[in-house]
């Protein structure tokens, strides 16, 4: 009964990440077959700036992006799981926007932020604050797309914590309150706690989308401008599909895969650290 | 040897066996076959879209047409051609940026065998109408690559209506451009002097004429990249300070789909912009009526205009297993017929006899500002250079550093002559 899964494991997964690797250790010229290279394009990582950019750009983008999301998430499916009022339309509002396709995400960036027509700029100026270039300043561009996946990924965690919270024992909150637990202390020393192993679980599946973040980037500002949004992903791309450098592109790509699979293993841990 | 000796020998080759039919051409030999051909969105593939039937109509050959967008069809034919795939017939290719490349990987059938074979090439298809030029991009030594299906580069357009309110002469040399714009920032506070591509890949399109203009060159006499000549540097101070001071918010992340928006909306008054854009900036309201079109002025010193130039074309997968249906394509594609027919569509003709032929003149002769686009494409093919960069077969990456030292200028991060010489030492690299 094992072997289909196997066989789909072996096909899908194991073949194409072997391959990726196996290609990262070659030179491979467009029409020729690949020719091991003896891990030098392992060696061309260490020497290159962009490189470097693009990985401090990744863990930046990543970091920012998970604390947000995890800290608005939780707050808001706490608000939701209070709120018995039209929860149904709520839920499905807030499921809308990850939902969207990312292609129709990035349109709606650039036509939102677009520094001349966009209606970003118009309601800074109807608040009497100066206009911001958003996607074109290189000192916060990361910080703009950082806010896109935000506003796109906040409510799924929501609904993951909203879930996570009302599937807690109710007797624990109600013995608590009648020892007197309140408000922050509540949250801090009761409901964080047990809500440990649901916000592992969205940290994991947020942490694997955020370091292959890829289309929203690409649409709206295709790694610019100049190197300040070129990510691994974007930079792999590049790479391979512009400079047909196909071996180099591997080999970010394999370096970024690790990078993913590092992110899950700490969540791993950390999740049996936080079970209870 | 001579380009036109080169063409003309490429051409003039022996047909390969492998296409030999017996008897004279006819179109419907390859009749109840179905060929895949994959474009880049271009006015001339939404045109080939809309006639796709006639095609069909003429030869019983079935074309699947699929179009993306400049980036989704270049990564996806890469796919298609590496993984050595023979579904993929026809593609579109920028011979002049691509061309090196592909040649190299093996992705391009000769067309030369094709042409010179006359079961499989119509008798009046008059392979040498195509202007030398254009069609010289698409030879590498004796190999045919593709055939010509437009021709283009950027142009000067500006809002006459907005220079005369302001009492602006019109310019007429590089340099009256910045001051043109000084006045119209000065003057006309809701209006935005200038625009022009600033994304990175993007920019040396546009940016190469003013460097050839202000009499700089992107490699030098030898061959060695060019940027730190002196009129390189000034060309790299005038495009940056242009975006820079007179261009439009987010300029640098800006590539033409941007800079015609901003046109046809009427919110810029001066733009450096593709030939090829000239049909969708009609459609907007006012535009034809307002607008001046002409090639870069010349720069003072300089008195030259030398702005890029280049053509697509549409080659056959090395790949394909339909090659003789493909070739009945291509000739149906780039006949005098198809390329007239092509005109009102806004796609500039490659062909000579076209370009002079009756129905061009009577579409340019509908209004003044067609007819000085067509004066303007002349010049573009007579002065233009397909050369945007040194000499290199890595020209995608060549560009990219071309107009990132652009870029570092518009952002403050470099000087002129700082980023001029970083570009060079990165494009050396690459040579």
């Amino acid at each position: 009964m094992v072997a289909p899964a196997l066989l789909f494991a072996g096909v899908m997964i194991v073949f194409p990440f072997g391959y990726a690797v196996w290609l990262s250790l070659c030179d491979v010229a467009l029409g020729q077959p690949p020719r091991l290279n003896g891990g030098a394009n392992y060696a061309r990582l260490a020497g290159d700036a962009d490189f470097w950019n693009g990985l401090r750009l990744t863990l930046w983008l990543y970091a920012i992006s998970l604390v947000a999301q995890l800290v608005i998430g939780t707050w808001l499916g706490l608000l939701l799981a209070r709120t018995r009022r039209a929860r149904g339309i709520v839920r499905t509002i807030l499921v809308s926007p990850f939902m969207l396709p990312p292609v129709v995400i990035g349109m709606m960036a650039i036509v939102i932020l677009d520094p001349s027509f966009g209606i970003a700029n118009w309601l800074l100026a109807q608040m009497g604050l100066p206009p911001r270039l958003w996607l074109s300043d290189p000192d916060t561009v990361i910080l703009t797309v950082a806010a896109i996946d935000t506003w796109q990924w906040t409510p799924f965690v929501a609904l993951i914590v909203m879930g996570g919270y009302l599937s807690l024992p109710g007797e624990v909150f109600e013995a608590a309150e009648v020892d007197g637990a309140r408000g922050w202390q509540r949250f801090r020393r009761l409901t964080l706690p047990l809500l440990g192993p649901t916000l592992v679980t969205a940290a994991v599946l947020r942490s694997v989308d955020l370091l292959r973040f890829f289309d929203v980037i690409y649409i709206t500002t295709q790694g610019g401008p100049g190197t300040a949004s070129t990510t691994l992903n974007i930079l792999a791309y590049r790479r391979g599909f512009e400079f047909f450098d196909i071996g180099y592109a591997s080999a970010i790509m394999v370096t970024l895969s690790a990078l993913v699979f590092g992110s899950v293993l700490v969540f791993a841990r950390l999740r049996r650290a936080v079970t209870w | 040897m001579k380009r036109r000796e080169l063409i003309g020998g490429a051409l003039s080759l022996a047909a390969a066996p492998a296409f030999a039919q017996s008897g004279g051409f006819d179109w419907r030999r390859q009749d109840g076959q179905t060929i895949t051909l994959m474009f880049n969105n271009h006015p001339w593939s939404q045109a080939m879209r809309e006639m796709a039937t006639e095609f069909t109509a003429r030869t019983g050959i079935r074309a699947r047409i699929e179009i993306f967008n400049e980036e989704q069809f270049r990564a996806r034919l890469t796919t298609f051609m590496q993984g050595r795939s023979a579904e993929l017939d026809v593609f579109m290719t920028l011979a002049s940026r691509e061309g090196p490349v592909f040649r190299k990987a093996g992705w391009y059938a000769d067309l030369a065998p094709l042409l010179a074979d006359p079961s499989l090439t119509a008798p009046d298809y008059d392979a040498a109408d195509f202007a030398a030029s254009i069609q010289g991009a698409n030879v590498f030594e004796r190999q045919v690559v593709a055939v010509p299906i437009n021709q283009e580069g950027p142009l000067f357009y500006w809002r006459r209506d907005v220079f005369e309110r302001l009492g602006i002469p019109e310019p007429r040399t590089l340099e009256d451009i910045p001051a043109a714009a000084a006045v119209i920032k000065a003057r006309e506070p809701g209006m935005i002097p200038w625009a022009a591509r600033g994304l990175r890949t993007a920019i040396p399109y546009a940016f190469v004429g003013f460097v050839n203009n202000l009499g700089g060159s992107v490699a030098t006499p030898d061959g060695k990249p060019g940027m730190s000549q002196p009129g390189s540097v000034k060309a790299i101070e005038m495009y940056a300070s242009l975006l820079k001071e007179y261009g439009p918010p987010g300029a640098l992340n800006h590539t033409f789909t941007q800079v015609i928006e901003l046109l046809g909306a009427g919110r810029v008054a001066m733009v450096h912009e593709s030939s090829n854009e000239f049909a969708n900036i009609m459609r907007f309201p006012n535009r034809a009526n307002d607008l001046g079109v002409k090639i870069l002025p010349p720069g003072k010193e300089s008195g030259i205009s030398k702005p890029a130039a280049i053509g697509w074309g549409i080659a056959i997968s090395a790949h394909s297993r339909k090659q003789a249906a493909a070739w009945t394509f291509l000739q149906w594609a780039t006949s005098k017929e198809t390329q007239a027919k092509l005109v009102s569509a806004g796609v500039a003709p490659p062909r000579a006899s076209v370009f002079k032929g009756p129905a061009f003149d009577a579409w340019t002769a509908e209004l003044p500002i067609r007819r000085a686009w067509a004066e303007a494409l002349v010049q573009l093919g007579r002065e233009g250079s397909g050369v945007f960069q040194p000499p290199t077969d890595r020209i995608p990456e060549a560009r990219e550093k071309i107009g990132d030292a652009v870029q570092q200028v518009v952002l403050g991060r470099a000087t002129p002559a700082e980023a001029a010489r970083m570009a060079d030492e990165e494009l050396a690299k690459i040579q």
